[in-house]
């Protein structure tokens, strides 16, 4: 073959390759978009979530991460909802509930419109089943078994009521947060442990949507339930897509491949600037329904009395505690490292939830002080030494672990800060990011961690996390424990309002809790993130968030964010970007082809010119 | 030499059976592949053991003739092989360009407490607005905190070219020391190192480093022992054959005969004869090694209160400086990262190639 | 591989100067081969073995007690965990986990992955088609990118498009994959000013698709990644390919060759290349091993869900039997890449069995 063939094979074969990266890029483009955009050419209406953690488990009986409860929380109906309003209980598939007298003893009335997705008839016999599983099957009990560990019975009398008996009396019996499944599927479910539910499809379910796909680390997909009894879905798909890193997701928002990013757990500042500015695109930045803490370690112990962990003696001088807080600039925190995304932390609840929102008296207020925290330190006996590091009782210097999240880039910022701000007061730091901050968390080897809860509606679960009762049996056991705090006084208010079935009088003793927990100074908290996500307009007409002004829409305590969705009508930006993107393909195609062919022909000039 | 082959009489083979060997560990040394970077020039081949066979004689002349001819002292024949290099080095400008890129570079970083101060990495304190496109105060913009990009970029020069240097050191000598022991000392001690080297060969790299970090506190020396102690192999190889070349060499017989212990010929004959290509291997594994920490630093298993520029990386992505499009917080530390490392690259192909001149290839 | 055992083969390969004693009768060859690719495999077992036991052993150290971290945050009874603790063999003695495990590996039984309840094997099954997919489409081009221009270098050595192609070649080597893949998103994904995004910012498809519009989607989706990993990894071949072939042009045969009159187009194709690949076959077959392995970085960056994702997930938690069954599947990729590329060398020496 001559040396000019061999020119001409290479070139027809880098043309060829060229030609279909072109083509794909060119002729992809119009076809990729058209199924995620809100008006496909079917008709079909689809809405896109772009989440970031991968499933765990599809079963309501494992799931435990947020994205995998939030579906199957579109996949069954709950007994009772949450109103998008205020939150107060509203009926799911019970649409009338009551106490007996002696407070042991809930009925509740299930509907008799719903019907789950194969036809056939939601009664009060799937709920009991679903419970007396929890109760009775250890396996079924992973995920949501603390629900059912004071039931004593539940009987279904008849399909439309539903009895469940109590030990003792309980204040949460409208916020049991339980998917009832349906009993005709799951009873034929032989290990709880192992079943997925991710195998046939569609799910038999009977909330507004019914799941159809899932491809692990891919995408879930759902479509709407018309038979849900609430009324059909607006959008006709739901899909959640799969992005492993945040900033690809707020990059496909942009572009219009999904309809809606949340961050996990909220867009960076930088991403919500951007996209304020972008065309068809809504920054929802709602108040959030997490506190973001700093908590000490009060020396970790059993409910045996055993202690064990290694948390700094120092910490446990309630003066030291409140000279460490004193000197976090939380305003520096918020205006830095949230930009504005953020609220000032003072109680214990977000502010969202204002039932139960307590914030410190002036005298009481830990404020930023770093003067005042030096002067409580030097109080408590832990002087500066010649080179300005303060000594602990050993005679070394005090050198605090904390503990923070590696996934978190919040923890490493604040982090930073508090290097510096402590630094000052002559205490060292020490930042110890983990992506699994588990192990030493619950066995007691740090001084101070990062700390975060998303609050519920009903209060009660963060609350409990801080009682004597969430200790561990022994130190090898695992418990509910947040952080090993066990206050007497603290303990009498939390049973008193577990008991206590009037709402106001509820609340108060919640806010004297969360005034017992600040004085305590082992939960400071700095701020109260808010939730920031955002949305393309030109897919979303509408959508609801929760509560109704100034909330947020991704992880919601029920349904409504998705369920509640309105497609925007017209898709203006239909052909635009999808158009542009064919002629800029066939642009670049064309470019990328004449610099091939250019160089090529330079190079058979440049090999003639080698030859011998 | 085994079987099939019949030992050519000539002046090589002497060393042929030292240059079997590295045959064989020159394809072991591509088979590293992750961090051999410039493989190609060290084992370009396994035939490229002519090359090296011949590299060998030549050193092997020029020991032969310093032994025979009259002592002269040992400084002055060392300067006039540094000169000889130099001259040679000299001659590679890729070479060249790659040391006086690294020679800025080093400035840059020991000037760097005096240029741009260890406040620059301070946040309570930072001077701007967070995330600030470049202005004639910020030439490069500001990071997440609103600290100076091009201060950060300076000052994590150091904590790059630190790691990326003492991981190097590190990897090299543990190479250097299971190299030369089990090129010494034959039989099993010799089976089971080399044993050990392979196993340690066929680790991904990556995947092992990520699991010690993972086992280890968040520490700049975490990371280092990460690095060094899964790279290692490749020289641990190269090394072994050159040792095994060297201890064929005749002299080697009579430093044995005339009661040379084994710490005698080792640190005495065969460090000597080996350390020019512990040089180009430690030069080529920095730029490996500079890489390596970027990456862990990336996927967020350095320390996160220690600039570097795999962590000022790591931070914009965080941040969300790429859907942003803040290119002035992603390009800056990419280019400084590869820049280095292409400069440690050609300088360690240079110096192979002074060492190893047939393969002519850095040229 | 000990260098020790290297059978006749390898030292044919390194004996150049001695190539007229080795041409043997062939039976003796194919013996010696037999010989040298029973140690060979021999060899590999053993790696194999010593990779079981690491992989055990090492990931036991990662601080974390899986059960307590699948509970954490939600109250557990004692008898609750020694139930989980009994459910993933973890109650038993350590050495007894460890002979439970090899037993089960051999039979191709990886255990049961903590988080996502579901067999290491079935989770590694609906990855791997992913990794390979991408890695496989990445490796064809670059071997092929780099042997082509490594080839059309080497025979321009010292010319202005040979230092161009090394320089890029070195230079793009130097560059951290990771850095370049969220630049080509920046560029080509989310574009730049005018400059629309041609390409999905991650993942492998959007989902839906039937057909043909699904090949379409998911080679849409795979441009950028391939091309990030492509930049990255062609250089070595290439470099490889040139100094295999540098040192080929410089042999006596050529010089003959060419006297001949042979085209320098034919005495490239014909003699100089095939015999100059060799090294290059060697490197082909270690680097499809390593992408495999060395995929993580690009699958994070493009969110492509593949085997180094899971590896990452399962390493924070840590999900025990998954990452043990990653790192099994990475470094065997490796030896069995490793041996092959052993045994395969001799064969393909021109001037071994003729």
């Amino acid at each position: 073959m001559s040396r000019a063939d061999q020119h001409g094979r290479t070139a027809r074969l880098a043309a060829a390759g060229v030609a279909a990266l072109a083509l794909t890029a060119g002729l992809a483009t119009p076809l990729n978009p058209a199924p995620q955009r809100a008006a496909a050419a079917d008709g079909k209406k689809t809405l896109t979530v772009a989440v970031a953690q991968s499933v765990d488990s599809l079963s309501p009986f494992l799931a435990t991460r947020l994205v995998s409860t939030s579906i199957n929380r579109l996949m069954y109906e709950y007994l009772t909802d949450y109103d998008p309003g205020d939150a107060h209980p509203v009926p799911g598939l019970a649409t009338r509930w009551s106490p007996s007298a002696d407070k042991l003893t809930w009925t509740y009335t299930i509907r008799s419109d719903a019907t789950w997705s194969d036809g056939r008839k939601v009664t009060a016999e799937d709920a009991a089943w679903t419970f007396t599983k929890m109760m009775t099957d250890e396996k079924a009990a992973t995920a949501n078994g603390s629900f059912v560990a004071n039931f004593r019975e539940v009987t279904a009398p008849s399909p439309t009521r539903l009895v469940i008996r109590l030990k003792k009396p309980q204040a949460t019996m409208t916020a049991l947060d339980v998917p009832i499944v349906p009993k005709h599927v799951w009873e034929k479910v032989g290990d709880f442990s192992k079943f997925n539910n991710d195998k046939s499809f569609p799910v038999v379910g009977d909330g507004p949507f019914v799941l159809t796909a899932y491809k692990p680390d891919s995408y879930v997909r759902l479509k709407a339930n018309q038979r849900f009894w609430r009324g059909a879905p607006k959008f006709d798909e739901l899909v959640f897509r799969y992005y492993k890193d945040q900033d690809a997701a707020v990059a496909a928002l942009r572009k219009g491949e999904v309809s809606f990013v949340a961050g996990s757990p909220s867009l960076t500042p930088a991403q919500a600037a951007s996209l304020k500015g972008a065309k068809h695109i809504r920054v929802n930045d709602a108040p959030g329904r997490r506190f973001y803490a700093l908590a000490v370690n009060p020396g970790a112990r059993a409910k045996d009395g055993q202690k064990f962990g290694d948390g700094d003696p120092s910490l446990l001088d309630v003066r030291v505690r409140h000279a460490l807080f004193l000197a976090v600039d939380r305003k520096t925190i918020i205006d830095k490292v949230f930009q504005g995304h953020a609220v000032e932390g003072q109680g214990y609840i977000p502010p969202r939830f204002s039932t139960y929102f307590w914030k410190p008296s002036p005298d009481q207020k830990l404020a930023y002080d770093p003067a005042k925290a030096a002067r409580l330190l030097d109080e408590a006996g832990y002087r500066k030494n010649a080179e300005g590091r303060r000594v602990g009782k050993d005679g070394k210097p005090l050198t605090y672990r904390v503990l923070c999240h590696a996934t978190d880039p919040n923890d490493k910022a604040v982090g930073q800060y508090l290097k510096e701000w402590w630094g000052k007061l002559g205490i060292g730091v020490n930042l110890d990011c983990l992506d699994n901050v588990t192990d030493p968390w619950l066995a007691g080897r740090y001084d101070l961690a990062f700390d975060g809860w998303s609050v519920n509606p009903d209060p009660d679960f963060v609350l409990s996390i801080h009682t004597c009762a969430a200790l561990p049996d022994t130190p090898k056991d695992t418990a509910a424990t947040d952080n090993f705090i066990c206050d007497k006084a603290y303990d009498r208010l939390y049973a008193r309002q577990l008991a206590e079935y009037d709402p106001a009088k509820r609340a108060d003793i919640v806010q004297r809790m969360e005034s017992r927990l600040y004085d305590l100074g082992y939960m400071n908290v700095m701020a109260y993130p808010n939730a920031v996500e955002a949305y393309r307009t030109d897919q979303i007409a509408s959508i609801e968030t929760m509560p109704k002004d100034a909330g947020n829409i991704y992880g919601q305590d029920g349904y409504w964010s998705w369920w509640s969705a309105v497609p925007a009508d017209s898709d203006p930006s239909s052909g635009g970007p999808g158009s542009a993107g064919v002629i800029a393909g066939i642009a670049g195609g064309v470019v990328v082809l004449t610099a091939v062919g250019a160089f090529l022909a330079l190079r058979r000039r440049a090999t003639a010119d080698d030859r011998e | 030499m085994t079987t099939g082959v019949t030992p050519p009489a000539d002046a090589r083979g002497a060393d042929a059976r030292g240059a079997d060997v590295q045959g064989a560990d020159a394809r072991g040394a591509d088979a590293q592949g992750a961090d051999a970077r410039g493989a190609d020039a060290r084992g370009a081949d396994a035939r490229g053991a002519d090359a090296q066979n011949a590299a060998a004689q030549d050193a092997s002349a020029q020991d032969a003739a310093a032994h025979a001819g009259p002592r002269r002292p040992a400084w002055q024949r060392r300067r006039r092989a540094a000169a000889r290099f130099w001259r040679q080095y000299r001659t590679h400008r890729a070479g060249l360009a790659g040391l006086a890129a690294l020679v800025l570079c080093a400035l840059l970083a020991l000037t760097a407490p005096l240029a741009v101060g260890s406040d620059v990495a301070g946040v309570t304190d930072a001077p701007g607005q967070p995330l600030a496109p470049p202005s004639g105060r910020f030439w490069l913009g500001t990071d997440r905190y609103g600290r100076d990009l091009l201060g950060l970029v300076v000052w994590g020069s150091r904590v790059s070219l630190l790691v990326g240097l003492l991981a190097a050191v590190l990897s090299v000598a543990i190479g250097a020391a299971v190299g030369i022991t089990a090129g010494h000392f034959r039989g099993a001690y010799a089976t089971v190192m080399m044993r050990v080297t392979d196993w340690f060969l066929v680790m991904p790299t990556l995947v092992l480093a990520v699991a010690l970090t993972a086992v280890l506190p968040r520490s700049l020396g975490t990371v280092i022992l990460a690095i060094g102690v899964t790279t290692w192999p490749t020289t641990a190889r190269l090394v072994r054959a050159q040792t095994l070349a060297v201890e064929a060499r005749p002299y080697i017989e009579r430093a044995r005969a005339l009661g040379g212990g084994h710490a005698h010929v080792m640190t005495r004959h065969v460090l000597p004869n080996v350390m020019p290509l512990v040089l180009a291997q430690t030069t080529l594994m920095v730029s490996s090694s500079i890489l390596t920490e970027a990456t862990l630093a990336f996927l967020g298993l350095g320390d996160p209160t220690v600039v570097s520029w795999g962590g000022l990386l790591q931070d914009a992505r965080e941040a969300g400086a790429v859907s942003a499009g803040d290119w002035w917080y992603l390009v800056p530390p990419g280019l400084a990262i590869a820049g280095v490392a292409l400069a440690f690259t050609l300088c360690g192909r240079a110096v192979e190639t002074v060492l190893n001149p047939r393969l002519g290839v850095a040229r | 591989m000990t260098a020790d055992a290297a059978p006749p083969p390898v030292e044919e390969v390194a004996g150049r100067t001695t190539g007229a004693a080795v041409r043997g009768p062939r039976a003796r060859t194919a013996a010696a081969y037999l010989r040298y690719g029973a140690a060979k495999l021999a060899g590999a077992a053993v790696s194999l073995f010593a990779v079981l036991v690491t992989g055990f052993f090492l990931f036991r150290l990662i601080p974390g007690d899986p059960v307590k971290t699948m509970t954490g945050g939600r109250p557990v009874s004692a008898e609750q965990l020694a139930q989980y603790r009994r459910e993933f063999g973890l109650d038993l003695p350590l050495w007894e986990q460890f002979a439970d495990y090899c037993r089960k590996a051999l039979t191709g039984d990886l255990g049961t992955s903590y988080q996502f309840r579901a067999p290491v094997i079935d989770k590694i099954t609906e990855a791997l088609p992913n990794t390979l997919l991408l890695t496989g489409t990445a490796f064809v081009l670059y071997t092929v990118l780099g042997i082509v221009l490594g080839t059309r270098a080497a025979w321009r050595h010292g010319r202005l498009g040979d230092r161009i192609h090394t320089g890029l070649a070195l230079t793009l080597y130097s560059v951290p994959s990771f850095w370049l893949g969220l630049l080509l998103i920046v560029v080509l994904a989310v574009g730049v000013g005018p400059v629309p995004g041609l390409f999905p910012t991650g993942g492998m498809e959007s989902g839906g698709e039937e057909g043909l519009a699904h090949v379409l989607d998911v080679a849409h989706h795979l441009v950028l990644p391939v091309v990030t990993l492509v930049a990255v990894e062609y250089g070595q071949t290439l470099l490889v390919t040139r100094s295999a072939l540098l040192d080929e042009m410089g042999s006596d045969y050529l010089t003959t060759a060419r006297a001949k009159g042979l085209r320098d187009d034919l005495v490239r194709r014909r003699h100089a290349v095939p015999n100059a690949l060799l090294p290059t076959v060697t490197l082909v077959f270690i680097n499809l091993g390593r992408t495999v392995a060395g995929v993580i970085l690009v699958e994070t960056v493009f969110s492509w869900p593949g085997l180094g994702g899971l590896f990452y997930q399962a390493l924070s938690v840590p999900d025990l039997p998954l990452v043990q069954g990653l790192f099994l599947l990475f470094a065997s990729a490796v030896i069995i890449m490793n041996t092959l590329a052993d045994l395969v060398y001799p064969l393909l020496d021109p001037r071994v069995g003729r």
